[in-house]
């Protein structure tokens, strides 16, 4: 949910998509979603114990749920905390802490009935009041809740009548809210212990989830220990509502790839994103369970509509046509992914399937003859059109990420086929946000990860241009009208409709150029049996044991 | 003496100001926002005006430095941006580690260096001294986040002698070999041609007539004396093991201020920076002062007023 984690994480991004789990054999076989991995007729019996170790890239920056900005820390909170609805692995959303809900007519107040029974780690009882103190502290600016907040969007009040109700109220309805109700930076939080721990809150979280939280051992690793009183799981993640199976899960922090991996093959860790690298490799071996999945997002290159030359709209369009995208993807990331045309992948709500076939197609030959007609030919045959004596020529600032910067390079080259020159210029992931919100860009490569189409709204309203999200600078009226519709369709036909034209919308703009989008593969040891892969893109845990 | 260590030790707030000031400039004027990194793209711009506000990245930048040496003079370096957590907390929490990979490996580059330099140097010529001289070449010559992968393929992965991530002692095995090496070749090399210095002066050739053993005179007087310029360079190396210590740290993910460090000025967690740039100037301004008065027990001719 976050381009920070784009720069540290690289490959093994909090994303989702389709699933698929690859055969023994190394051929790709489609499994339904909630076939657990490793269930297989020679799996030992499940009992309480054993312990797994994962592989991170970092901690992340705090564990509290409200404050923090990290992928992986929202993927570990995942085990550790309750939201107040669930998704289960086929889409729906199902209830968890709330036990039903409620949403008027005009979709400005959401009725919630609080589970009873459900207590925090420390003991203390989770009930309305305790929804409505975490949904307080995360609308209270002083919590500076920067993450939570954006995904609680315009609600302005809550109210907790009795132990079992709680509601909220928003100034306009909001689509993306059920979504985002079950993101892990909405679990609910122990009152008592966000009172008594302050800042240590972050380093010890009390919340109220399968897994309680053990340890935080600085740059090292994080420790989660079974919670031997949970028994409120929802039906589709659990079979057994007793607990889970495992005693302790370790989260360790291996920040280079090529230590993870060796750290992998000799059985250290049990559980790995796999580099883009070792992909073809590990595919051909029979020794772990591997699980595949798609971002949910896409990697693109982004115009200024603001500078020149992007300030025509013509010449974006015609630019569009000559990235030949299946080469970008094989250099980038060795295949492993698909070509994307749309601001969304297909694993994201509302994508329109037909702009394979409305997106400009790659046709060098047609953008020389479309460039020639906007006034732009090569006339001191130095191998770059030029017009008024102006060369077609500019600056895309890039990630320090490896597969990046293989991507830019092929671009490079296809602008070069075209008579166009694009100088690739290295940053940091800091720098490259702070020329993008000042605006002094004229191309930047970034990639985003998001669960819902709403991402519109961060990377196109009006409003957010300035603030280093908004990529193409776009302040357009009309876009910003679709965006707003998006946001408070209820309707999901209609809001699919909404989405469709802002996608025809977003190409016919030529806002950016779409390149990619990545399959990411994760490798478990054979030991891990009855594991699960949510297509929000994180392991559920609860029916898992090591054999 | 301890007139000259008080002073040196007084010196050292002016030094210390002075990082702290450039550290403060350095960080806050190179392009970069803690504030856009920490939101990423959940965030609206309202948040990102909000959030500047609070943490007072709005104010000029004098204020915001008086601001930062008012705390720090009574102890408070201040809090991570993104963490939340006190920085010296932070640091203190991790620093154990560093330390104790950088003094294992400083240990044993010098017992490494310094043997092998001597031996090569006693062997002047011979195939004893060409093969050390080849490590050293090979050992300069390596870089750590490649020797260090080579480490753990081969005795990590192949052989399963030794953990590849992992804590305790056997962890610390590779990182220090890692670590070590560069600094042991460098050291060798200097000892060699610093015996090889002294072994030509007068003094030993006396030595020699006057029937001296072989032993004494290489041990007692050559070595004593050719250590002076090596000792300085161990005071050197020990800050260059403490800066490569950040490498081996990624590669052998060991939770110390490497990683942390790199991560600081990633997201431009200003206090962060700040804390890991005055600790680390205490440090070496610590570590120099510590091989300034070794001087003086290895070389009596050296005294301090």
């Amino acid at each position: 949910m976050n381009i920070n984690q784009e720069f540290t994480r690289r490959f093994g991004l909090k994303v989702a998509g389709t699933i698929g789990a690859i055969a023994a054999t190394g051929s790709l076989t489609s499994v339904a979603w909630a076939e657990p991995i490793g269930e297989t007729a020679d799996a030992g019996e499940a009992s309480v114990g054993g312990e797994l170790i994962v592989r991170t890239v970092e901690l992340g920056d705090t564990m509290d749920p409200a404050k923090t900005g990290s992928a992986q820390v929202s993927s570990t909170l995942r085990l550790v905390g309750d939201t107040l609805i669930a998704k289960d692995y086929d889409g729906n959303f199902v209830p968890w802490i709330a036990e039903s809900w409620d949403i008027s007519e005009d979709g400005l107040t959401w009725t919630f009935k609080i589970r009873e029974g459900v207590t925090f780690h420390d003991g203390t009882p989770l009930d309305a009041t305790a929804v409505k103190f975490t949904f307080d502290r995360i609308l209270d600016p002083a919590t500076q809740a920067v993450t939570a907040a954006g995904l609680v969007g315009p609600m302005t009040s809550t109210e907790a009548p009795d132990a079992t109700t709680f509601s909220f109220t928003l100034s306009e309805p909001f689509a993306p809210l059920l979504q985002f109700l079950t993101s892990s930076n909405l679990s609910i939080v122990s009152p008592t212990a966000v009172e008594s721990m302050g800042d240590d809150f972050g380093r010890k979280p009390i919340l109220s989830g399968a897994f309680m939280f053990d340890e935080w051992r600085e740059g090292d690793r994080v420790v989660l220990k079974r919670n031997p009183d949970y028994a409120w799981a929802p039906e589709y993640m659990h079979q057994d509502p007793a607990g889970a199976f495992i005693e302790t899960i370790t989260f360790q922090s291996i920040t280079e790839d090529a230590s993870a991996v060796a750290a992998f093959e000799a059985g250290e860790i049990q559980q790995l994103s796999l580099p883009a690298t070792d992909i073809s490799r590990f595919e051909g071996t029979e020794d772990y369970w591997i699980v595949t999945y798609e971002r949910k997002g896409i990697i693109t290159l982004a115009f200024n509509v603001n500078v020149t030359p992007f300030d025509d709209p013509a010449l974006r369009k015609v630019l569009m046509g000559a990235v030949n995208k299946d080469d970008v993807l094989d250099a980038a990331v060795e295949g492993y992914g698909f070509p994307a045309y749309s601001f969304l992948s297909p694993g994201i709500f509302g994508y329109w399937d037909g702009m394979k076939d409305y997106a400009p197609a790659y046709d060098p030959d047609g953008v020389i003859a479309a460039l020639a007609e906007l006034g732009w030919t090569d006339t001191d045959g130095d191998g770059i059109v030029d017009k008024d004596g102006v060369k077609l020529s500019f600056t895309a600032l890039n990630l320090p990420n490896d597969s990046y910067g293989r991507a830019a390079q092929i671009v490079q080259a296809q602008f070069s086929d075209v008579g166009v020159e694009m100088v690739i210029q290295q940053m940091e992931f800091a720098t490259v946000l702070e020329q993008v919100a000042a605006e002094s860009h004229q191309a930047v490569f970034m990639g985003y990860t998001y669960q819902d189409p709403d991402i519109a709204y961060l990377i196109f309203d009006s409003s957010q241009a300035g603030a280093g999200i908004n990529l193409s600078a776009v302040r357009d009226p009309e876009l910003d009208a679709l965006i707003k519709e998006g946001r408070s369709a209820t309707d999901p036909d209609a809001r699919a409709a909404v989405y469709e034209t802002m996608q025809k919308y977003v190409n016919d703009q030529g806002l950016f150029v779409p390149l990619w989008y990545d399959s990411y593969y994760v490798a478990f040891q054979k030991s891990v049996r009855n594991a699960n892969f949510h297509p929000d893109s994180y392991t559920v845990y609860y029916d898992a044991f090591i054999d | 003496m301890t007139r000259y260590v008080l002073q040196r030790i007084v010196l050292v707030i002016p030094v210390l100001f002075g990082v702290s000031l450039a550290a403060f400039m350095m960080s806050h004027l190179v392009p970069g926002d803690p504030v856009a990194v920490m939101l990423g793209e959940t965030a609206t711009k309202e948040d990102y005006d909000n959030l500047r506000e609070q943490l007072g990245l709005n104010d000029p930048l004098w204020q915001q430095y008086g601001r930062y040496v008012y705390h720090a003079v009574q102890g408070d370096f201040g809090t991570s941006i993104r963490s939340k957590q006190p920085v010296l907390d932070e640091i203190m929490a991790r620093f154990p580690s560093t330390l104790t990979l950088t003094i294992c490996a400083c240990v044993t580059a010098a017992v490494v260096g310094i043997t092998l330099g001597v031996l090569a140097a006693t062997s002047k010529r011979s195939g004893v001294d060409g093969l050390i001289m080849t490590f050293a070449l090979l050992g300069v010559s390596m870089p750590a986040f490649w020797s260090g992968i080579l480490l753990i393929l081969l005795f990590g992965l192949k052989l399963g002698w030794l953990p590849i991530a992992g804590s305790g002692w056997r962890a610390l095995i590779l990182p220090t070999i890692t670590l070590a090496a560069p600094a042991a070749a460098v050291l060798a090399r200097m000892t060699r041609s610093s015996m090889l210095d002294v072994l030509g002066q007068d003094f030993v050739r006396t030595a020699r007539a006057k029937g001296l053993r072989d032993r004494i005179v290489v041990y007692r007087h050559v070595l004593r004396n050719a250590l002076v310029p090596v000792i300085t360079i161990v005071g050197i190396q020990f800050g260059a093991l403490l800066g490569g210590a950040v490498i081996v740290e990624s590669v052998f993910s060991r939770p110390g201020l490497g990683r942390y460090t790199i991560t600081a000025i990633e997201q431009r967690d200003f206090p962060q920076i700040q804390g890991i740039v005055l600790f680390a100037a205490a440090i070496y301004v610590f570590v120099n002062l510590a091989v300034d008065l070794m001087y003086a027990v290895i070389d009596p001719r050296i005294r301090y007023r």
